[in-house]
């Protein structure tokens, strides 16, 4: 998971002094130099790779062998692109992550937003590892939404597609309720601190053009502090890849291929692998 | 904590800080349990792990009879069954979805829990009005010794107040921290109830002086 790319701060927030900062547990340094150049500093001082995609700094402790996963939509015109901001979570970046792939807890944390009773079913979906792009993938993902988004008045069926393509960072195709045609991108990018704390980047590329950018902003940040009050009290913090440790059913379809994957791959930073 | 060869009990919470269709956490050495009670005012444990996600099930709800996980809305029953998935509505949850529960006693305003599978009941309270509960950074020893007296078999602490006298219910939660439940005996006035609270204060106070000099590790 050392080689893997992460987010470590948004590009529009660069501070030329220098932010502190970690990623899996070593201390780090996120700014520009005399050139204007980002640049990432490791713990000793070294300096570390970058990358400036999708409104995010990122970097890596390892030596990254493969280049930074393609997120096409970035590319496209008529999009907006939003940088969220930060939310910083006391959980494992594996149960962040997670969280994101479930469309389940809609009705129960995301009450009348995302979801709401007696609207709890979950139909069967499709999940499958793509060997080719060596990603998890689920699609025909469909849940009754009361506000599926900023742009949507009245409840509508909505319908999903979620993308894994890195240890910790998941893409998430939703409809758009403006042009149904077209797929909005959120995505979750999650920064490992440590093995129990990470900082959560949402990053969108939605077709909105009427919302505001606060009243997008603050939509998502009332999502995903939602899901902070679920993520910091679940037993036990690290993500339980020991089978035994808990009850997946048919609507846990995705968290099944997603836990699989991290086990093949030993991506096992935030997992805990035998139970306690 | 009343014990007998096969377990004890443990004074957990006040019946009055449990209303009727709520939960909340509770602390035993082994750790922290969700006692709940149903809607017709039935009181309940179980572990504070719903074994789907391992959500917390103190933070959950209660509808009827039944205790639900505020993660993905998954109940039990008070025997400790899943009734229901919420994703899967037309789904018997197997019998093999369940969740660890401890017997629960409640008598003269006081819920107890079993910590093991004690054979009696837990001590009878008759006369001890109950007022609050406190949480010490003190153990046991370090409460009584403030109170310069010695804890009952039944865990309780008495001291003099007025014409009255202050009954300490205590509960060990950990090596460094006792739940206090405070009850009274002949005392009724209002001014002689607020007097009781504020000398049950200091004496937590010097409770967890004492514990930080002579226990705290």
């Amino acid at each position: 998971m050392i080689d893997e790319w992460y987010p470590v701060g948004l590009f529009s927030q660069l501070d030329p002094a220098g932010r502190q900062t970690a990623l899996m547990g070593e201390p780090i340094t996120v700014g520009r130099d005399a050139e204007g150049n980002t640049r990432v500093t490791g713990g000793n001082g070294r300096t570390l790779p970058v990358r400036l995609r999708y409104g995010h700094v990122w970097s890596s402790l390892g030596e990254p062998k493969k280049e930074l996963f393609a997120i096409p939509e970035a590319d496209q015109p008529g999009r907006r692109f939003v940088d969220v901001g930060v939310v910083r979570v006391r959980c494992s970046p594996l149960r962040a992550v997670e969280n994101f792939l479930d469309v389940a807890h809609f009705p129960f944390v995301h009450t009348d937003i995302l979801g709401a009773e007696p609207h709890t079913e979950v139909q069967n979906y499709k999940v499958e590892i793509r060997e080719d792009v060596d990603e998890v993938w689920a699609t025909q993902v469909k849940f009754y939404q009361p506000q599926a988004a900023k742009s949507a008045s009245g409840g509508i069926t909505t319908e999903y597609m979620y993308r894994v393509p890195a240890p910790t960072c998941s893409v998430l195709y939703k409809t758009c309720p403006p042009r149904p045609s077209e797929w909005d991108v959120i995505t979750l990018f999650v920064q490992p601190l440590a093995e129990d704390l990470c900082d959560v980047w949402p990053w969108m590329a939605l077709f909105d053009d009427t919302t505001s950018l606060t009243d997008l902003i603050h939509f998502q940040q009332t999502i995903f502090l939602q899901d902070r009050s679920i993520l910091e009290n679940q037993i036990p913090c690290l993500l339980p890849l020991d089978p035994g440790m808990e009850i997946p059913t048919r609507a846990d379809l995705t968290s099944v291929a997603y836990r699989r994957w991290l086990k093949r791959h030993n991506y096992t930073y935030g997992a805990q692998l035998v139970a306690q | 904590m009343h014990s007998d060869t096969t377990g004890s009990w443990t004074p957990v919470a006040l019946s009055a800080d449990l209303p009727a269709g709520t939960v909340m956490p509770v602390q035993i050495p082994a750790g922290s349990l969700a006692l709940w009670r149903t809607d017709s005012g039935h009181t309940a444990a179980s572990a504070d792990r719903c074994p789907h996600r391992g959500m917390r099930l103190s933070h959950g709800f209660v509808r009827g009879e039944a205790l639900s996980c505020i993660y993905h809305g998954w109940s039990y029953a008070q025997a400790g069954n899943c009734l229901r998935i919420p994703a899967h509505p037309g789904l018997v949850p197997p019998e093999t979805i369940r969740v660890v529960t401890h017997m629960v006693e409640e008598a003269d305003g006081v819920i107890w829990v079993a910590l093991g599978r004690p054979e009696g009941r837990p001590p009878g309270l008759e006369g001890l009005v109950p007022l609050r509960s406190l949480t010490a950074l003190a153990n046991i020893d370090a409460i009584a010794a403030a109170a310069g007296g010695k804890t009952s078999p039944q865990g309780i602490v008495e001291v003099a107040s007025g014409t009255g006298t202050i009954c300490l219910l205590l509960s060990r939660q950990d090596e460094d921290r006792t739940l206090i439940h405070v009850l009274l005996k002949g005392i009724t006035d209002q001014a002689a109830r607020i007097a009781a609270v504020r000398s049950t204060e200091s004496l937590r106070r010097k409770a967890e002086d004492i514990h930080k000099k002579e226990f705290a590790q």
